[in-house]
């Protein structure tokens, strides 16, 4: 069995592409005085949350990269690493994406650590960058186990995990409208993208992918972009702080302040930390399905219509 | 890449994209108007009734009233955050006044007031 594999970290070497790239937005938005908004001190901890992530990349992969090493001493199956094998894991990796993307915003506990990602009430290419410190934590490297059991390695596993990553980073952005049909049909793109960080009841929880949109179409969550509904950003409880740290760890302290406060049962502490966020045991908070209800209670012509279907 | 380049193009990008949008203008507070601060208080809770809203002569905050009882809006940057004023101290300072929500995601808000508004927006952000 082949240990000896090693590709490069896409993501860190994609560093100066993401810098030439911001400048340039910017300066389209400067020259043109459309597609997009920038705000210093929203930027700034985008950037500073980009590079915590680099640093708390460095600090736990050994956690993701010892347990699929584990994994591997223990699979018979070894497919190579030909460019064929490489190709598939990229496809599968992203279906994994996005069923790790899902859970992120349907479990709580994975919430508090994709949570900072959506903290940003602007959608430019720093907006990519606002990635989270924490997401060892979340354990979801287990929805990677079976490409690792199915032979692939984790070399291989982690280096198209990291091409998904720079993938995504040229979507976030309003400075592209729409691109050729065929394109959209098929790939994630900032239409779809702008969507999905959305906090308008109609867009929440929708576009999960992360290359291939084709996820979202297949498990029923696409939601178009529409004409007459630009998407609004954020969180739907928008934070009142650029402190960056605040911003990694508030859902955190949040999620363990509501499970560890006196008087709950059992199940509502388990809710607190695995159910959908906006849970809540005496009905005080909303999940994305009661903003969905209560938004066509106020505006009942939208049933039916993408994203309250 | 050798991490004292990473590092060295991160901090350098970090500062000079910082910089740059401080130069462009892009550090300044969004003004509301009274009709901005109902809109914007519509898109953080859009069940709210608002029953009363005072903006503060410097545009950066406004005292809303609601149906849910009393609530602060305020600049955030180029956008907006509002909280209801349930769980929360006033610290009044020479110049200004300080809001310390007990809230990890909103801490802190500091409200420029001048001497005619200032006991007014006070009084009412008292819930009653």
């Amino acid at each position: 069995m082949n240990n000896a594999i090693s590709y490069p970290d896409v993501t860190q070497l994609a560093v100066p592409f993401f810098l030439s790239a911001i400048l340039l937005e910017l300066g389209w938005i400067v020259w043109r005085g459309r597609g997009g908004r920038y705000e210093t001190r929203d930027a700034l901890t985008s950037l500073v949350l980009g590079a915590g992530s680099v640093v708390s990349g460095m600090l736990l992969g050994f956690i993701a990269w010892g347990f699929f090493m584990w994994l591997w001493s223990l699979t018979p199956l070894d497919l190579g690493a030909s460019a064929l094998v490489i190709a598939v894991c990229f496809v599968l990796d992203d279906l994994r994406y996005y069923w790790v993307h899902r859970f992120g915003h349907r479990i709580r506990w994975v919430w508090a650590a994709h949570v900072n990602h959506h903290s940003s009430q602007h959608y430019n290419l720093t907006t990519a960058l606002r990635q989270t410190w924490t997401g060892a934590f979340t354990w979801m490297m287990i929805v990677r186990a079976p490409l690792v059991l199915l032979g692939f390695h984790p070399a291989i596993v982690l280096f198209v995990g990291g091409l998904n990553l720079v993938y995504q980073f040229w979507f976030h952005t309003e400075a592209i409208t729409r691109l050729p049909r065929w394109f959209e049909a098929v790939m994630n793109t900032p239409s779809h993208h702008r969507v999905h960080h959305g906090r308008n009841a109609r867009y929440l929880d929708a576009n999960y992918a992360g290359v291939f949109i084709i996820w979202d179409k297949m498990f029923g969550t696409f939601v178009p972009e529409q004409e007459h509904e630009k998407p609004d950003y954020g969180l739907v409880h928008n934070l009142g702080t650029f402190n960056p740290l605040r911003v990694a760890f508030h859902e955190w302290i949040g999620l363990f302040r509501d499970v560890f406060q006196p008087g709950l049962t059992l199940r509502q502490r388990f809710g607190y930390a695995f159910a959908p966020p906006g849970y809540s045991h005496d009905a005080s908070r909303d999940t994305s399905a009661e903003i969905k209800a209560k938004h066509l209670a106020r505006n009942p012509t939208d049933a039916g219509t993408p994203g309250f279907d | 890449m050798p991490l004292n380049i990473l590092l060295i193009l991160v901090v350098g990008g970090i500062a000079i994209l910082a910089l740059l949008l401080h130069l462009l203008g892009k550090s300044r507070l969004v003004i509301l108007t009274p009709e901005d601060a109902r809109t914007a208080w519509h898109r953080h809770f859009p069940d709210d009734e608002i029953l009363g809203l005072t903006v503060a002569s410097d545009g950066h905050a406004a005292v809303v009233q609601t149906d849910q009882g009393p609530g602060l809006l305020w600049s955030f940057g180029a956008d907006t955050v509002a909280r209801h004023l349930r769980d929360f101290d006033l610290l009044e300072k020479p110049g200004h006044l300080s809001v310390i929500f007990r809230d990890f995601t909103a801490p802190r808000v500091t409200l420029y007031l001048n001497a005619t508004e200032r006991p007014l927006l006070q009084k009412m952000m008292v819930p009653a």
